[in-house]
């Protein structure tokens, strides 16, 4: 797993790739961690190159957007293919996270 | 279309003393089906249930798991190999001295290095998936039998194991209870494409879960086939079987000769 961030319209972007599972869910909460102390009002995850994700890294999302909204932070989900898609609906995450289609859209609707 | 083998028995036995328990068991089991072994006590299905899961060594005969050979793997490449299956046992196996959370994320406790915020959220997420949405600070005590099947099966599930192994899941419970873990076995393998593995003698749970169904009978495979093909089957033995008739090809009680031949032996 590998994560890196840009500042895009003011707001940050964070683009993870690979997979965020037992072993990597760790590493992509403390990189998160991070942004969350210097309580970063509004951050996009694109996804597009997330290739699996497992209930760890599901509820690591969870935690993460979580630990935002406890100082009034606003997190997205973009770019998610269907199969991870499906994952946020069978468990019923879908409704809980803000998944927008793609970046642009994402970063441009995000006020 | 060739079918994934996820779960390959070639020529399986095993002897306890001078008993032989399975006598050259041959199975494949596919990708994301559900896999019914039904056959009467002491068959030999249970101790092949062990065999595949690691837990015994045939005297000969290879098992294969996840594609590894389970005769060349040393205990630590066998507990990584165990942490992609789960399994759901007869009397849930659930420590009583622990909350219904704690049982459900004891392997994640134990096997990852996740926080336990994030932990206390897989734990929220596998429970609702069986149906017990805020129940993770009580104790199995205070649960029904129905309660602690469905938490046995939350832990099954807690670590997103590619095959679950359920031993007598609906034994002991009455016929609705029965009917939801049923159910929650067909839907837990369809939504999250989880291959189960099911030993029972419950003839109601086999045709309502089974997409395959072998039957054992003294430690071989008496037939294995489709769902249908089992229930229409035309051996007497699996008849009997189904129909659950004491009178048939397969006999209860051993010889009388044999009894009092023991007798003065």
């Amino acid at each position: 797993m590998q994560m890196k961030t840009e500042i895009k319209n003011g707001l940050t972007v964070c683009y993870v790739e690979g997979e965020i599972d037992i072993n990597t869910s760790p590493g992509v909460k403390k990189s998160f961690d991070k942004l969350i102390s210097s309580k970063t009002p509004r951050i996009v995850v694109n996804l597009s190159k997330v290739t699996y994700v497992d209930s760890s890294g599901l509820a690591t999302l969870v935690e993460i957007l979580k630990n935002m909204r406890s100082y009034g932070g606003r997190l997205r989900l973009s770019d998610m293919s269907s199969k991870i898609k499906s994952l946020f609906e069978i468990t019923k995450l879908e409704k809980l996270f803000e998944i927008i289609a793609d970046e642009k859209e994402a970063v441009s609707t995000f006020v | 279309m060739d079918r994934e083998v996820i779960i390959r028995a070639d020529n399986i036995v095993k002897k306890f003393g001078d008993r032989t328990i399975l006598s050259g068991i041959s199975l494949d089991i596919y990708k994301g089906e559900t896999f019914v072994i039904m056959g009467g006590s002491g068959c030999g299905k249970s101790t092949f249930l062990r065999h595949i899961i690691g837990a015994l060594k045939p005297d000969s005969g290879k098992v294969h798991l996840l594609g590894k050979d389970l005769s060349s793997l040393n205990e630590d490449e066998m507990d990584k190999l165990r942490m992609k299956i789960g399994m759901c046992f007869q009397s849930s196996a659930l420590f009583d001295s622990m909350s219904v959370g704690d049982n459900v994320s004891l392997g994640l406790r134990e096997h990852t290095k996740l926080d336990k915020s994030v932990i206390d959220i897989v734990v929220k997420m596998k429970l609702e998936m069986v149906g017990l949405r805020g129940f993770e600070d009580m104790v199995p005590s205070q649960l029904s039998g129905g309660m602690r099947k469905r938490v046995g099966l939350a832990r099954a599930i807690a670590m997103d194991p590619e095959i679950i192994f359920y031993d007598e899941p609906t034994a002991g419970l009455d016929p609705i209870v029965a009917g939801v873990i049923d159910k929650l076995i067909v839907d837990l393998s369809k939504k999250l494409n989880i291959t189960s593995v099911v030993v029972t003698h419950d003839m109601k749970s086999v045709f309502s879960i089974a997409d395959r169904v072998a039957m054992f009978y003294e430690g071989k495979v008496l037939e294995v086939g489709q769902s249908e093909q089992i229930k229409n089957s035309k051996n007497p033995m699996v008849r009997q079987f189904i129909s659950g008739s004491p009178d048939g090809p397969i006999k209860f009680f051993r010889q009388k000769d044999d009894y009092l031949e023991r007798l003065i032996a």
